[in-house]
């Protein structure tokens, strides 16, 4: 199997593992938002599209509830949504958000990799033509104005 | 269906791991891409590359997976440990904290990968003389006592960062031949491809060539 970050698989023990957790943490009423965020890796990173939606939507409740000054949580939130929307080939969401980090931070190499990535599958895939609808403004599952949002935590 | 044509005949596949900022990404993106990244952001989970290199006549590709050293990723990333064949260490020649976390890395490393998995030191930013906080003839010792190979090297000027790659995928080709690395093991690292026609197999080999490396 020809492994890249698109279509390398979490083995079913560590999404067992990380949802464990998760749960244990939810019905005690603890959940703690690092909890979230390692289940929800886990699940955009399934073979299963139900498992990467549910990943998706538990990265967008992140993004939506956390605090406006910490950048750094945001830009994890919006690579795994990125990351996520690509593998269940929502291209153009996935875009979006590759597009909403970069135009804060342009020079980075990761972000402009995934980007590639997806240009790649796409063109595979037969939907070169695929135009962006609307810019980085656009609301993306929810998240508005994800440059501003992103923007605001910078210094 | 028939097997694509591969141009390579074995997949390894390594992961970077040490301390955040000691240059796994530079060190990566040197190997691949021959460049050197000036002000390289921390990586977001994990990153991935690759590249094709000739061992012993051998096309092998690398995969290789580059983890986020910073602390919230980490229970997330030992999960890509696990069936790696090849494992680059790496800490900051220039500050000693890093050094200080190895053996921790190191117990991870024998915990979640297998007996057979080369580890391979390396004490980046060798390039950085007047800063170094670690000694080589420490950390060498270090490597002899733990049986790592090591290297001191510099993502900047790429000074010895061919060599840590290509190294571990020597020691580890060396494990194939010796038949210490079993092919079949799900979790070996290592990923055999079916041989294009007119082309010898490993085992085909009667005698086996010896092996320069
Ligand atoms: N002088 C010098 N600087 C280096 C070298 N390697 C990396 N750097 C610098 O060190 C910083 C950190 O490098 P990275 O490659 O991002 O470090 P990392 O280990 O990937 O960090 P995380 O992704 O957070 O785990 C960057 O600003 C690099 O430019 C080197 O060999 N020499
Ligand atoms: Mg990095």
């Amino acid at each position: 199997m020809e492994d890249d970050i698109l279509n390398e698989i979490v083995s079913s023990e560590d999404l067992k593992k990380f949802e464990r957790l998760y749960l244990n943490e939810s019905t005690t009423d603890n959940l703690q938002r690092g909890t979230q965020f390692n289940y929800a890796w886990c699940l955009v990173r399934s073979r299963y599209s139900a498992d990467i939606r549910k990943g998706i939507t538990l990265l967008e409740d992140l993004f939506k509830t956390e605090d406006s000054t910490n950048e750094h949580a945001k830009r994890d939130y919006l690579y795994y949504l990125a990351l996520g929307n690509a593998r269940i080939k929502e291209y153009t969401k996935a875009l979006q958000y590759t597009r909403a980090f970069l135009s804060i931070e342009p020079g980075n190499q990761q972000l402009a990799n995934l980007e590639t990535l997806i240009k790649k599958k796409m063109e595979a895939e037969g939907l070169k033509g695929i135009a962006l609808a609307g810019g980085v403004a656009l609301a993306v599952g929810g998240i508005v104005g994800l440059g501003f949002a992103l923007a605001k935590g910078k210094k | 269906m028939s097997a694509p044509p591969y141009s390579y005949s074995y997949i390894f596949k390594y992961i970077i791991i040490g301390d955040m900022g000691v240059g796994k990404s530079c060190l990566l993106h040197q190997f691949t891409e021959k460049k050197f990244m000036s002000d390289c952001p921390h990586t977001i989970g994990v990153e991935f590359g690759t590249r094709i290199i000739d061992v012993c006549g051998q096309k092998i590709k690398l995969q290789i997976w580059d983890t986020a050293g910073q602390e919230r990723f980490r229970a997330v990333t030992r999960s890509y440990y696990r069936g790696a064949a090849g494992a680059l260490m790496v800490y900051d020649t220039t500050r000693r904290t890093t050094y200080n976390h190895l053996s921790s890395w190191l117990t991870d490393t024998r915990n979640l990968t297998n007996p057979s998995t080369v580890i391979f030191l390396i004490g980046n930013k060798s390039d950085l003389k007047d800063q170094r906080d670690v000694a080589y003839e420490e950390a060498k010792q270090f490597a002899d006592e733990n049986g790592l190979m090591f290297v001191e090297a510099s993502a900047k000027t790429g000074d010895n960062v061919e060599e840590a790659f290509v190294e571990t995928a020597k020691k580890i080709f060396q494990c194939i031949q010796d038949g210490r690395l079993d092919l079949n093991a799900t979790e070996s690292g290592v990923q055999h491809k079916p041989s294009q026609p007119g082309r010898q197999t490993l085992t085909d080999q009667s005698p086996k060539p010896s092996c320069s490396c």
